[in-house]
């Protein structure tokens, strides 16, 4: 049903449009025969195709087209003009300023039913445009998001495949994306840069890939030639992972980089210091550190929290950057509940 | 003077579709609305406001020129045009032969 808004101040005029538009069926006319009351009546209600009178008391019909074009989502739809035979003038100005067509007086049935038929099916059209873009919208939008999930799952394997070869497990790496996650949120950075962070925290030791399984797995304390090669674990990930088209993959990168090193300049591989290292990495540093002291290891026994939350104290300004500390603890409810969510299934045996 | 109304109820049915119902109502409708249109016409005159003269002027243009009343429609056509360029003297003959169209017209459709 095609809703037909027909403005005209003459009460003749407007019964003998209704009834002709009647008569072509499939339309559901709306009359005004003030353009005031029309123009209000459009800005909560959408017509399929307006037919406006020119010569009109308060608003001519070309000042109501002009403001009914004005209107928000009101530019497409077809307009048409009644104007006397005699004004060509006007007709000019009405397809000028943005009347699709006009009809004359007196209206003549046979055209007037030949140029609403065409204004409706421009309207048709239009609609069948607009539906079809919407729909290959929400299509992109369904397909980008599978990919982008693909590409979540695919990092969460790979960050698993490095941890695989190390004593750590799947729920480490949940916990500490999630602890990263709270230090964002309290250091303000925004919805999109908490997700960022989130997404690209369990990159941070997919570097371990690369490292010999004699230094990887050795139960007891690294030479330090060992630990040199260790140390090397940053810059793998960061090669495995930079220069991506992904945003994803390449704040990993940035993550594997920069993950140990130190506030004071004392960490590795490049000694950098304060706010030159990355703010992924000063996260990233604070989070993987609590959990790693947290957690229990075929090596270690699990810290207490009071003691990790301690550790993280004296290390502000020298291992931690001091906000990313006060905003880990700032959120500790959302640690404590992570740390229940996310727990380890099977502890390895000291 | 325009020449006396004549009424050619063949050629309004043709650009209505040969629609009776439509041209019944539409008869019915001018001829409820016939005093109005001439007392706005009067008053708006008598106001000596050109550019409600004008607009009333339209209307009856095109009320007659829907009855196919062609020389009344020039008739009403030459009162809006003097209406709009500001020259209402001299026109109260006019306004007045206007009337008497619509009138005339009126009782025509009536006996229709």
């Amino acid at each position: 049903m095609h809703t037909v808004l027909i403005i005209d101040d003459s009460d003749i005029n407007l019964t003998l449009i209704k009834a002709l538009v009647l008569k072509l069926g499939e339309c559901n006319p709306v009359l005004f025969d003030k353009p005031l009351a029309a123009l209000e009546w459009c800005r909560s209600n959408e017509p399929d195709l307006v037919i406006v009178d020119y010569m009109m008391p308060d608003m001519d019909g070309l000042k109501f087209i002009a403001a009914f074009r004005a209107l928000h989502g009101r530019n497409e739809i077809p307009v048409l003009m009644i104007t006397a035979n005699d004004q060509r003038d006007v007709r000019y100005e009405a397809l000028l300023g943005g009347a699709n067509d006009y009809l004359t007086k007196p209206i003549d049935r046979v055209e007037f039913g030949a140029r609403v038929r065409n204004m409706l099916s421009l309207r048709i059209g239009q609609k069948f445009l607009a539906d079809r873009a919407a729909h290959l919208a929400e299509l992109v939008d369904a397909r980008t998001s599978e990919i982008r999930e693909r590409e979540k799952e695919l990092i969460f394997r790979m960050s698993r495949a490095a941890e695989f070869r190390d004593p750590e497990t799947g729920a480490h790496i949940q916990r500490m994306a999630h602890y990263s996650q709270v230090i964002a949120h309290g250091l303000d950075l925004g919805p999109a840069m908490e997700k960022l962070v989130l997404e690209a925290a369990p990159m941070h030791d997919v570097g371990k890939i690369g490292i010999p399984d004699y230094i990887l797995l050795k139960p007891g304390k690294l030479t330090p030639e060992e630990f040199e090669v260790m140390k090397g674990h940053a810059r793998l990930g960061h090669e495995l992972l930079k220069d991506s088209g992904s945003e994803i993959l390449r704040a990993g990168a940035e993550v594997a980089l920069s993950h140990h090193e130190k506030y004071d300049g004392s960490g590795y591989p490049k000694g950098l210091k304060g706010t030159q290292i990355p703010q992924l990495g000063r996260i990233v540093a604070v989070a993987d550190v609590f959990d790693a002291l947290t957690s229990e290891r075929p090596y270690k026994r699990a810290w207490t929290l009071d003691d990790a939350c301690r550790f993280l104290e004296d290390g502000r300004g020298k291992h931690f950057d001091p906000l990313c500390v006060e905003a880990f603890l700032a959120g500790w409810e959302d640690v404590l509940e992570i740390r229940q969510r996310f727990r380890d299934e099977e502890i390895p045996q000291i | 003077m325009a020449a006396a109304f004549v009424l050619n109820k063949a050629s309004i049915l043709e650009r209505l579709g040969g629609d009776e119902e439509i041209y019944a109502v539409m008869v019915s409708m001018y001829l409820a609305d016939i005093e109005n249109n001439c007392a706005a016409l009067a008053a708006a005159y008598a106001a000596d406001d050109g550019k409600v003269l004008q607009r009333e002027a339209h209307t009856i243009k095109g009320l007659l020129a829907t009855f196919s009343d062609e020389p009344g429609a020039a008739e009403a056509h030459r009162v809006e045009k003097a209406a709009q360029a500001g020259e209402l003297a001299g026109l109260g003959d006019a306004v007045t032969e206007l009337q008497s169209r619509l009138r005339e017209v009126a009782a025509v459709l009536r006996a229709g």
